[in-house]
């Protein structure tokens, strides 16, 4: 019993060299939705957190280069779908190098977990995160319940 | 028996693993013309303090640290704080003096000038 568990510790040492190695070569490989390309076709569209504080959801979505005048987005009770298109930013007269970053067009609907009031909502585009405070319905919000 | 041993003393020397921001290699596009390499980079959520450039020794490296605030509950999150470190190696001709940046939109604009040696020069054929 003890000699095959030793088996198994220098099995896992070695990968964990190797491991280390590929980390330091790579910094992020393997991690999920991270290296791979801006947005994972899984997802279907730009990565986005969604918070909710009480009395509103705060949804933050990752739109690097993208001008607000490229983005839409449509709310209406607990729906929110985000469209939006990615131009290219190659400069004229230059040839390229290397391209990584991608052109596209997405569209992204979400089920929120309440509905919100579509009247309150509000978008700020900083450093290309968008930023959306979407404050939850009257009926939607939490009620303190009082013990008669 | 003393492989066991081992094994316990050998856990206890890893440190523990405190919540580290993952380090990212960022996108970039590089262009290229005559008199300037241009190179564009994916950093959002990254404040124009919040980037560094160094260029030493023909090696060009960037890094930006990007903190996302939890407000609230979260339901879900699929992106997190991250620290974009990438480095690359540039040609000697580069002018380090007027490397020039800007920050739009979350994408990092490096504009690297040649120096004047470096820029293409047409020779004149003379005919005698």
């Amino acid at each position: 019993m003890g000699t095959r568990w030793s088996e198994f510790e220098r099995m896992f040492n070695t990968m964990d060299l190797l491991q280390n190695r590929m980390n330091r070569l790579y910094p992020g490989l393997g991690r999920t939705g991270v290296f791979p390309s801006i947005w994972d076709v899984s997802q279907g569209g730009p990565r986005a957190n969604l918070y909710d504080s009480g009395d509103h959801l705060k949804m933050l979505i990752e739109v690097p280069g993208i001008a607000k005048e490229d983005l839409n987005i449509k709310v209406q009770g607990n729906y929110l779908e985000i469209s939006g298109s990615r131009k290219s930013d190659a400069p004229e007269g230059y040839s390229a190098q290397r391209v990584e970053r991608g052109t596209t067009e997405f569209t992204r609907s979400v089920t929120l977990p309440s509905d919100v009031d579509t009247n309150k909502v509000e978008a700020h585009l900083t450093n290309g995160i968008l930023t959306l405070k979407l404050p939850k319905a009257e009926t939607a919000k939490p009620k303190q319940i009082s013990i008669g | 028996m003393s492989d066991r041993a081992d094994m316990v003393k050998r856990e206890e020397s890893m440190p523990e693993r405190s919540r580290e921001i993952p380090a990212v290699a960022p996108f970039v596009d590089i262009y290229e013309n005559e008199s300037e390499i241009l190179l564009h980079a994916d950093m959002p959520g990254v404040d124009k303090n919040d980037i560094t450039i160094n260029v030493d020794n023909g090696k060009l490296s960037l890094g930006g640290v990007r903190k996302i605030e939890t407000a609230g509950a979260v339901q879900w999150e699929e992106f997190e704080s991250v620290e974009y470190q990438r480095t690359f190696s540039v040609p000697q001709s580069i002018d380090i003096g007027k490397i020039n940046a800007e920050l739009k939109n979350g994408v990092l604009c490096l504009h690297l000038p040649k120096s004047e040696a470096a820029k293409p020069r047409r020779i004149e054929i003379k005919t005698s």
